[in-house]
């Protein structure tokens, strides 16, 4: 299996001494060199078109940024290679930043923007796009208000546009996943019947924090379902949600008793040698992403998974 | 009783908790200083304590303030409870030099006024049109249209207690080239200048100058430093300008930069102005020291001129 680290360790979203380094373009050529002296060589970019809306094209996770800093994918490529990281492996688009207004509206801009982002991904060379199926449920619920069928409504017309989505990777060359976060309305083993609404050929994206918190195991999980694995993110949580945290507004914050969700690989209670030994038992040999999401500190992140992987696991 | 009531710009990106009741606990999962920045009760507290009296809110934070405490009236009590007012809120007159947009830029800013109502504040900051890059140079033509609009939106604000304020930055397409007859054109009865000492200068006007000249219309200031004066066509009029590539700063806390800030408010204190003065420390990388080094020399630099 190939081992690929994921910049959404990188959090430009919430407020922490010296963020904003993050929207200026040395900060990322630097962390490029880095993440490569790491020991890794591929990465997964979250493409998240909110950047573009105030012009933080330093931020290279859109196609606009790069092709205002860059010219082109392919310079884009170019310059990350100099700087030791050989391939994108994955890009993942989040829509929840659309989850407001209407339900056209919405989907008008996943159906945009996941375009956007299967042609970055096709651009880098990519193997996988990975889609968010379903924004949060407070999100969907805000949406949906007043239609007597909204989840229902909200899901089938979800699933018509993944599966337009989907027909357009398979033309680009790209495998679609959906990963299912836990606050969504596809979390834990939820995502299974949604599989079965696309018309399409779509795979899931194993996130095993993700399906831990929801209650599901990933390894059983992976065993049960090994024909459908597209892709896999190991994260780890040590966070068990008594909460309803999934629930909440802004559920990766639990507003009862705070808590952070996501750790660094190898600090919380997911069992990672398991779910690499289902992976191998289900035959599976593709790449497995690493994700320190929403890190409170990148470079300890991303040392504390090489240290991980050494120490603990045989890649 | 001061004449000048210090408040801060919030560039603090998201604040993803409103009350961290565990803290000690929530400390003791990283052991780091993060847990300092996440949630609205301590950072109301970091305001009040370092001797600011307001906020004010950016519209890009609204969906997460909502989300945390349901209501703006629910935000204000409990900034309120923190000895701390909303003072105003930013938006963008997108489009605004576009006739066939006039309805929904109308739209748009009486929106913006009736949220920043909601939160109790008293100034919405304007930026007409856009960016340059894209847009400009704006004729005579796209002006009157802009003016147009903004005079309604302003009227609308007026009828509502608030006070709209143009708003330049140096990378907008209303710029060097006419942001003085673009204020001239606008009605003084409905639309007002939020002065932003360093936008101003970057853009290569003479900050004081320009404050003599307009003190009538001036209803509040974004007050920041910077380092940088009269940038050039290729910057002003290029594209994603406002972060630079390495990381230079355009930006400064007041005093750390080479405005001329006492001279000004040796004109401030001319001028008797009065009324909110809102610190804006975007770019800095450690806000809680940034708001701290601006209220000092508010306070004790500049107080000693006007307070």
């Amino acid at each position: 299996m190939e081992a690929c680290f994921s910049t959404e360790t990188v959090d430009l979203n919430h407020q922490m001494p010296n963020r904003n380094q993050r929207e200026s373009k040395y900060y990322w050529d630097e962390l490029y060199q880095l993440i490569a002296a790491a020991g890794f060589t591929s990465v997964e970019v979250p493409y998240e078109p909110k950047w573009d809306f105030g012009g933080r094209s330093g931020i290279p996770r859109t196609l606009r940024s790069v092709t205002v800093k860059y010219g082109t994918m392919q310079k884009y490529m170019e310059e990350i290679r100099k700087n030791g990281i050989e391939k994108i492996s994955s890009v993942h688009l989040d829509p929840s930043l659309f989850c407001q207004g209407n339900l056209k509206m919405y989907l008008g801009a996943f159906g945009h923007f996941g375009e956007e982002a299967i042609k970055f991904a096709k651009g880098a060379g990519a193997e996988t796009i990975v889609l968010t199926a379903s924004p949060s449920i407070y999100s969907v619920r805000k949406l949906m208000e007043g239609s007597s069928h909204g989840e229902e409504e909200f899901l089938s017309q979800t699933a018509r546009v993944i599966d337009s989505l989907a027909e357009m990777a398979g033309e680009e060359g790209l495998k679609l996943c959906l990963k299912n976060e836990y606050w969504g309305l596809l979390r834990g083993e939820a995502v299974l019947q949604f599989l079965k609404q696309c018309r399409k050929e779509i795979y899931l994206d194993i996130d095993t924090a993700h399906l831990k918190i929801a209650g599901t195991d990933p390894a059983k999980f992976i065993a049960a379902n090994k024909e459908k694995i597209g892709i896999v993110h190991l994260t780890d949580t040590g966070f068990t949600d008594d909460q309803e945290a999934y629930l909440q507004p802004l559920p990766e914050y639990p507003a009862k008793t705070a808590a952070k969700v996501f750790c660094d690989i190898g600090k919380g209670s997911v069992d990672l040698p398991a779910v690499l030994a289902a992976l191998e038992n289900a035959g599976y040999d593709k790449t497995v992403i690493y994700n320190c999401k929403d890190s409170n500190d990148v470079y300890r992140s991303l040392l504390r998974t090489r240290c991980y992987i050494q120490n603990k696991l045989s890649e | 009783m001061s004449n000048i009531k210090l408040s801060h710009m919030s560039h603090w990106k998201t604040v993803p908790y409103k009350q961290i009741d565990n803290f000690r606990d929530y400390y003791y999962e990283d052991k780091s200083n993060i847990c300092y920045y996440q949630d609205w009760d301590r950072i109301l507290r970091y305001h009040k304590a370092a001797g600011y009296d307001g906020i004010e809110i950016a519209p890009w934070d609204l969906n997460e303030i909502l989300g945390l405490f349901g209501t703006p009236g629910e935000f204000t009590a409990f900034a309120k409870d923190h000895g701390i007012e909303v003072s105003g809120m930013f938006h963008g007159c997108d489009d605004s030099q576009i006739p066939e947009k006039y309805d929904e830029v109308l739209q748009a800013g009486k929106d913006a006024i009736d949220t920043l109502h909601a939160f109790g504040g008293k100034h919405l900051n304007v930026c007409p049109a856009r960016n340059y890059y894209g847009v400009g140079p704006l004729g005579d033509e796209d002006l009157k249209n802009s003016a147009k609009v903004i005079n309604e939106i302003g009227r609308y604000a007026v009828d509502h207690g608030i006070q709209i304020g143009l708003h330049n930055e140096f990378f907008c397409a209303v710029n060097k080239e006419n942001h003085r007859k673009f204020l001239e054109m606008t009605d003084p009865r409905y639309v007002f200048y939020c002065l932003d000492t360093a936008q101003i200068a970057l853009l290569g006007d003479d900050l004081l100058n320009f404050y003599d000249t307009y003190a009538e219309r001036i209803c509040t200031f974004h007050l920041k430093d910077t380092a940088s004066h009269g940038e050039p066509d290729e910057t002003r009029h290029g594209q994603d300008v406002e972060i630079c590539d390495d990381g230079w700063r355009w930006f400064w806390e007041p005093g750390e930069g080479v405005l001329p800030l006492k001279e000004l408010w040796e004109l401030v204190k001319k001028h008797g102005f009065k009324g909110w003065c809102t610190v804006e420390d975007d770019g800095a990388p450690d806000y809680l020291a940034a708001m701290c080094l601006s209220s000092y020399y508010v306070k004790q630099v500049l107080g000693k001129i006007y307070e």
